[in-house]
C-alpha cells in the first residue's frame, strides 16, 4: 500500500498523513516508522520546526533520518511494518544539492531510486505514506536552476501520484481524494 | 473548447497528448505565434494551443493597458470559438496556473501574473469543460 499526500505549507498534510500511517498499522500490525528527510544537526528555527513536527506526532514513532538514500532507510524498516516519509521536497534539494554526493546524484538516478523504493516497499510489505509539498502553482520560476529543482520535484511527484494506491491533496487540513485503491476520481 | 490548467510541470502535456492523440499542437515554447494558429488548424479537426503566458509576455511592452491586452487576448478566445463552430473542429487550451503565492516583485511580472488569471476566466467562461491537473492526475472542475 502507498499514498501520496501533498498540499501548500502548513495545509495540515502531514497530520493527514500521521493518521494514515496510523490507521495502516492499526489494520495491518507491525511497527510505525517515521522517516525524516530533514536533517537534525541544522539551525536553531530547524530544530524548532523539527521540535514541533515530532511533539505533534506523539509516541509510538521510530524515527529514522536520511537524506537522500530513501532504499537505504527502507532497509532499516521490518517488513510488514508501516513507513512514513516526511518529505519528498527537502529529499529533492538534497539529492541535487548535497556536498557529500557532489557529481555521483541526478535526475535520472533520484528517479530511479524512487522507483526502487516504491518497488521495495510493496516487495517487503511496507505500508508507505509519503508527503510532499506542492510548490509550482505560483509564477514559473525564471532562475534555471529553480527550474531545475522544481521539474525533477514534480516529476518525482508525478511518478508517486501515478504508482500510488491513494492520492490525497490537503486543503486547509480538509482532504481532497484524488485517487483511492487504484481507482482515479474524475 | 476545453481548458485544461494547473502549475508548472503538472503534467498537463501528457494529460492532453493522452486525450487528444491526434490533434495538431500550436505551441509559444516552438516558437509559433498566437495570431498564426489558423495554419495549424487547417491540417487537423482538434487544436491544441499551449504557451499562453509567453503569448501574453511578448505583448505587455507593446500594450501597456491591461484592460485592452485582456480584451485582445479574449478576441482570440472568440476567434477559436469561431473556428469551431465553422469547422466542427475542437480547441484545447494548456494554461499554466500561475496566482497561488506571494505577488512578484516586478512590475511586468505582477502584469503577468493578472492577465494570466484573466486568461484563464475569459478561457473557462468559454468552454464546455474545464480540467485541473495536479501531479499528473486530471479532475474536472464543475461550475
Amino acid at each position: 500500500m502507498i499514498a501520496f499526500i501533498s498540499g501548500g505549507a502548513r495545509s495540515g498534510k502531514s497530520t493527514h498523513a500521521e493518521a494514515l500511517a496510523r490507521r495502516w498499522q492499526a489494520e495491518r500490525g507491525g511497527a510505525r516508522y517515521y522517516l525524516a528527510t530533514a536533517r537534525s544537526g541544522s539551525d536553531g528555527e530547524w530544530q524548532a520546526r523539527i521540535g514541533r513536527h515530532r511533539q505533534a506526532r506523539g509516541e509510538g514513532w521510530i524515527t529514522l533520518e536520511e537524506p537522500v538514500d530513501l532504499v537505504a532507510a527502507l532497509g532499516r524498516v521490518a517488513p510488514g511494518s508501516t513507513l512514513l516519509l516526511d518529505c519528498l521536497t527537502l529529499w529533492a534539494s538534497q539529492l541535487l544539492y548535497a556536498s557529500e554526493y557532489a557529481g555521483e546524484l541526478d535526475e535520472a538516478r533520484g528517479i530511479a531510486m524512487l522507483e526502487r523504493l516504491l518497488a521495495e516497499a510493496r516487495r517487503r510489505d511496507v505500508a508507505l505514506v509519503i508527503v510532499s509539498n506542492d510548490v509550482n502553482e505560483g509564477m514559473p520560476p525564471e532562475d534555471a536552476e529553480v527550474w531545475r529543482y522544481l521539474a525533477f520535484l514534480q516529476r518525482a511527484h508525478r511518478l508517486v501520484a501515478q504508482e500510488a494506491d491513494e492520492v490525497i491533496q490537503v486543503m486547509a487540513g480538509l482532504p481532497q481524494v484524488w485517487k483511492r485503491r487504484g481507482e482515479e476520481r474524475s | 473548447m476545453q481548458l485544461f490548467i494547473g502549475g508548472t510541470c503538472a503534467g498537463k502535456r501528457g494529460v492532453v497528448r493522452q486525450r487528444f492523440a491526434c490533434a495538431g499542437w500550436h505551441s509559444a515554447y516552438a516558437g509559433q505565434a498566437l495570431e498564426a494558429w489558423p495554419s495549424t488548424a487547417a491540417g487537423s479537426r482538434c487544436l491544441v494551443l499551449e504557451g499562453w503566458e509567453r503569448w501574453i509576455g511578448e505583448r505587455l511592452a507593446a500594450e501597456p493597458d491591461d484592460d485592452r491586452l485582456r480584451q485582445a487576448m479574449a478576441r482570440e478566445l472568440d476567434a477559436l470559438r469561431a473556428w469551431e463552430a465553422e469547422q466542427g473542429g475542437q480547441a484545447v487550451l494548456i494554461v499554466v496556473e500561475m496566482g497561488r503565492a506571494v505577488v512578484p516583485l516586478g512590475r511586468e511580472n505582477r502584469r503577468l501574473r493578472d492577465l494570466n488569471g484573466w486568461l484563464a476566466l475569459d478561457a473557462a467562461a468559454r468552454c464546455e469543460r474545464v480540467w485541473y491537473v495536479w501531479n499528473g492526475l486530471v479532475k474536472g472542475l464543475s461550475r
